[in-house]
């Protein structure tokens, strides 16, 4: 489903990447470890295009990742960023804007589905029409993770969504992810949350080896 | 009546008022003395220069040389606003020169032919000093929304990105910045146009009426100016902007990191 293949790439000077390999089939649950400066969040970056490698390619069901297919690639992918950066406004507006592009006109507004995501990850509905920047860290990693939730996709790349949470969803978000068969989770976390889920696969990023 | 023409004299007795701005420079140490005699001096040096030209310009009234010095007026507003919109010439100078050329050679020959119905549409008078009170007009503006355009997607690049992730297309993902910078481009204008003839007289009409047309014929003057002005502004951040996409971003999406010219 998703591979890195023979992956070379510098960053300011500095090697990130030297004939790096992993891949992740589908419906798999991976949680990637390392420490920060070691690439984690390029290898989202590599895979939505963001960032092209210097050697090597980038796979993304069957296709590399190039300036063609990336626009499709990004379209089956949910993702969710470190920095939570979902813009501003309120997050009722955003999750409209978001439901408004071409790609997710074909879906539903959401109603019923919404209600039991804000409910299952303990965000109450006034929160919707807070201003995003108003809101704590932990509600708005909650807030991106409902959106992404929504855009109905298979594939979710989710970097470091869960830091500011308590542990009681920490658990909870671990659990939703790792629960759904047929999703394809790719997650850049230190919480134990994922790596003591018996449902996910580790990988070392620093050691580049399987860990679990 | 005839306009009261200003002897070499009397343009002196104006300099001397310059006596004022000095003595508070000196007296409150502003250091403002160097920089006002030097853009002084500038600015006489260039309009008698001007003044001559365009004495002669009116005089041949050959549409080929008007047509000619319009274009060289809009190159420099096109390099002047790029400079001062912190974007690398080497990328914007040509997507701007065609839209400015666009916006201002279409609003011209649209007065001058619909509105002012000339027998010669490319008259010198009407095409230079139309041309020079648009581009002047319009440059703020362009200013303002090319740099914010492209320093705001710099500035959110994260949340840019994300709009992409979610699985936008690109004119989806660049829709609210182009909204947000024309915006921001129009609203002096637009501000101009609504407090115009309470709070300033504006230039073109003071240049009228002491041309000596009446007070009636400069306001449809001004009225036609300013719907030239916000319709030119419009059309050239706008399609400037557009035209600069394709140099100015990846086909991945993304904004070209070599696009900002250097501190």
């Amino acid at each position: 489903m998703i591979e890195f293949r023979g992956i070379d790439l510098s960053y300011n000077g500095r090697k990130l990447f030297r004939d790096f390999d992993l891949s992740l089939g589908r419906s798999e649950k991976v949680a990637v470890l390392g420490k920060s400066g070691t690439g984690k969040s390029t290898l989202f970056n590599l895979l939505l295009g963001f960032v092209r490698p210097d050697g090597g390619e980038v796979r993304f069901g069957g296709d590399t990742v190039d300036d063609k297919t990336v626009w499709d690639i990004r379209r089956s992918i949910a993702y969710v960023d470190q920095d939570v950066s979902i813009g501003e406004g309120r997050g009722s507006d955003l999750i409209r804007s978001a439901l408004e592009l071409k790609v997710n006109a074909s879906r539903k507004l959401p109603g019923e589905k919404m209600d039991g995501l804000l409910d299952y990850f303990e965000l109450s509905p006034a929160k919707l029409e807070d201003d995003i920047t108003d809101l704590s860290g932990g509600e708005r990693q909650r807030l991106a993770i409902i959106l992404a939730v929504l855009l109905g996709r298979e594939i979710f790349l989710l970097d470091e969504v869960t830091s500011a949470l308590d542990k009681d969803l920490k658990k909870k978000t671990a659990q939703f992810f790792a629960g759904k068969d047929s999703w394809t989770v790719m997650v850049i976390s230190h919480d134990p949350v994922w790596v003591d889920n018996p449902g996910v696969s580790v990988f070392d990023l620093e050691r580049e080896e399987w860990i679990q | 009546m005839d306009t009261v023409d200003l002897s070499i004299t009397a343009l002196l007795i104006a300099f001397a008022l310059f006596i004022i701005p000095v003595a508070i420079s000196w007296f409150y140490r502003i250091g403002l003395t160097r920089s006002l005699l030097y853009a002084t001096a500038r600015m006489t040096v260039q309009l008698i220069m001007i003044g001559i030209f365009l004495k002669y310009l009116f005089r041949w009234d050959n549409a080929l040389l008007n047509i000619l010095w319009l274009t060289v007026m809009v190159l420099v507003a096109v390099v002047s606003a790029v400079r001062q919109s912190s974007m690398k010439l080497s990328r914007m100078l040509h997507p701007a020169f065609i839209s400015f050329s666009l916006a201002t050679f279409l609003i011209i020959l649209f007065f001058n032919i619909f509105v002012i119905r000339l027998d010669n549409v490319f008259n010198a008078r009407y095409l230079i000093v139309l041309g020079g009170m648009l581009l002047g007009n319009s440059l703020r503006g362009n200013i303002i929304g090319i740099s914010s355009f492209y320093s705001n997607i710099k500035r959110d690049r994260k949340t840019y990105r994300y709009r992409l992730a979610l699985g936008a297309t690109f004119s989806e993902s660049i829709r609210p910045y182009l909204r947000d910078s024309v915006q921001l481009a129009l609203k002096p204008t637009i501000a101009a146009m609504a407090t115009m003839g309470i709070v300033a007289l504006p230039g073109m009409m003071t240049g009228v009426i002491l041309g000596g047309a009446s007070p009636e014929v400069a306001i449809k003057y001004q009225i036609m100016i300013m719907i030239a002005i916000v319709v030119s502004t419009i059309l050239s951040v706008v399609l400037t902007i557009l035209l600069t996409l394709k140099s100015c971003f990846s086909r991945y999406g993304t904004l070209r990191d070599d696009i900002f010219a250097e501190k």
